[in-house]
């Protein structure tokens, strides 16, 4: 396949590809907008799938983040980098989904619960340590599980690698608020792991 | 500093985000609490294996069929208009270069169409299988040419286009599209149909005059000559199925 078909196996550096491909999708070029969406559609798709884990629903939104893009790909300048570009205009996409079907960006829970953040053994459970391995299925079924608001800091932080006072830009609450859901978030997913974890050894 | 403490601290701790007294006492409660020690690798390795989540899934194809669906449907991607010269930089002409639309476009006519039932004409095997390379775009005759042309059951063998085409003065009739053999094709179709085909012939031959026009000065432009080729074949098509309605 043609470079220009988005053959990520060409031997120029992906940022060339991406450049040269930016530059010819201002002229209207078919081959380098599915250039530019082969080199990105993995990323922005797992990212729109992260957050509302509905494959139909993510594949829209990735659909839609794409088009956005697209559509003012002719005002890009270069000042930032690409993904960056596309990765801020798909959080937006998904957000602005989320905040239009009612869905809290921030979790309305303001406080920790004591059980939840002690370091405890519950009596009779396995001993069952996360240390040293998580099956990533479980973690992507997990996050799945997590609460909307709390999933959204999540995702963005810990998979997509925004700082907080990004997310707390993004979502609309402060930095403190963004740490502290991240926090309960981690907490939340590392007891479903072991919950998981348990259930698995109890059919074994 | 106990457990509850580092409760507190460890959503600032485990990010980086904390320093000086409290980080290093914090480090010393870990080494003597087995439990707070453990619950911290937890949560940074869930941290960590996230990070693993950003590029694990791909779309289905059918993600970028929509999209370039959707560019051309709004005439962003414009797939011929890279050299200069090329006659389609007008908004809403430059999508005639893209020819997958008329694909559709006939086959909703071949909807419509299924709800007239013709008997077939006895037209010429000749004239309703023209061969495409043979089929080609017409100079608009003038209006009078035109308005004499008589509805015919039979139809003008689909070469009389290049014979028109020859003595077709260079002149257009601002907006009469179709040629003598258009014209006795569209006479012979259903009248509910007539516009439809009208319209569709109007289309496909402006197309073939500007990728003619074009190929003239870019005779070594092969994508303009397969576009040419694929309106032709188009037409032809056009052709086919109106002669299935001619009465």
């Amino acid at each position: 396949m043609a470079a220009g078909k988005g053959d990520l196996t060409d031997p120029k550096p992906a940022k060339a590809i991406e450049a040269e491909a930016i530059e010819r999708a201002k002229q209207g070029d078919e081959a380098a907008f599915e250039t530019l969406y082969n080199l990105h559609k993995r990323r922005v798709y797992s990212l729109c799938l992260r957050m509302v884990s509905n494959p139909a629903q993510a594949e829209d939104l990735a659909q839609e983040a794409f088009l956005q893009l697209f559509r003012k790909i002719g005002t890009f300048r270069g000042e930032s980098a690409f993904s960056t570009w596309l990765h801020r205009m798909t959080v937006n996409v998904v957000l602005m989904t989320l905040r239009r079907k009612g869905l809290p960006l921030v979790s309305l829970e303001e406080t920790l619960e004591t059980d939840e953040v002690t370091p405890r053994k519950e009596l009779g459970a396995p001993d069952l340590k996360l240390t040293g391995s998580i099956d990533r299925l479980e973690l992507k079924r997990a996050i799945e599980k997590l609460p909307p608001g709390y999933k959204t800091v999540f995702v963005l932080h810990d998979v997509e690698g925004f700082e907080h006072n990004e997310i707390a830009e993004m979502v609309g609450c402060s930095i403190g608020n963004s740490k502290s859901q991240l926090h309960k978030a981690r907490l939340k997913l590392r007891d479903a792991l072991k919950f998981m974890r348990a259930a698995k050894a109890e059919n074994t | 500093m106990n457990c509850a403490d580092v409760q507190q601290v460890l959503p600032e701790i485990i990010d980086g985000s904390s320093s000086g007294d409290s980080d290093a006492e914090y480090q010393a409660h870990l080494k003597l609490c087995p439990m707070c020690s453990e619950l911290v690798s937890d949560l940074e390795l869930i941290a960590s294996e996230a990070r693993q989540l950003s590029e694990t899934d791909d779309p289905a194809p059918r993600v970028w069929v929509k999209i370039a669906a959707e560019l051309r449907a709004e005439g962003i991607i414009r797939e011929l208009e890279a050299a200069p010269g090329r006659p389609v930089l007008v908004p809403g002409v430059r999508r005639r270069w893209n020819a997958w639309w008329l694909v559709p476009v006939a086959a909703a006519l071949v909807a419509a169409g299924s709800y007239v039932i013709k008997p077939k004409p006895a037209v010429p095997v000749a004239s309703q299988n023209p061969p495409a390379a043979v089929i080609n775009a017409e100079k608009v005759p003038a209006p009078s040419t035109v308005a004499s042309a008589k509805p015919s059951k039979q139809i003008a063998p689909v070469r009389a286009v290049d014979e028109t085409r020859q003595s077709a003065p260079a002149d257009r009739a601002p907006m009469q599209v179709v040629g003598t053999a258009d014209q006795q094709l569209l006479d012979g179709v259903p009248p509910e149909l007539r516009s439809e085909y009208q319209s569709q012939l109007n289309a496909v031959n402006s197309y073939i005059r500007d990728a003619e026009a074009y190929l003239k000065q870019n005779p070594d432009d092969e994508d303009a000559r397969q576009h040419l080729m694929e309106a032709n074949q188009q037409r032809e098509m056009l052709y086919r199925m109106a002669l299935d309605h001619v009465q």
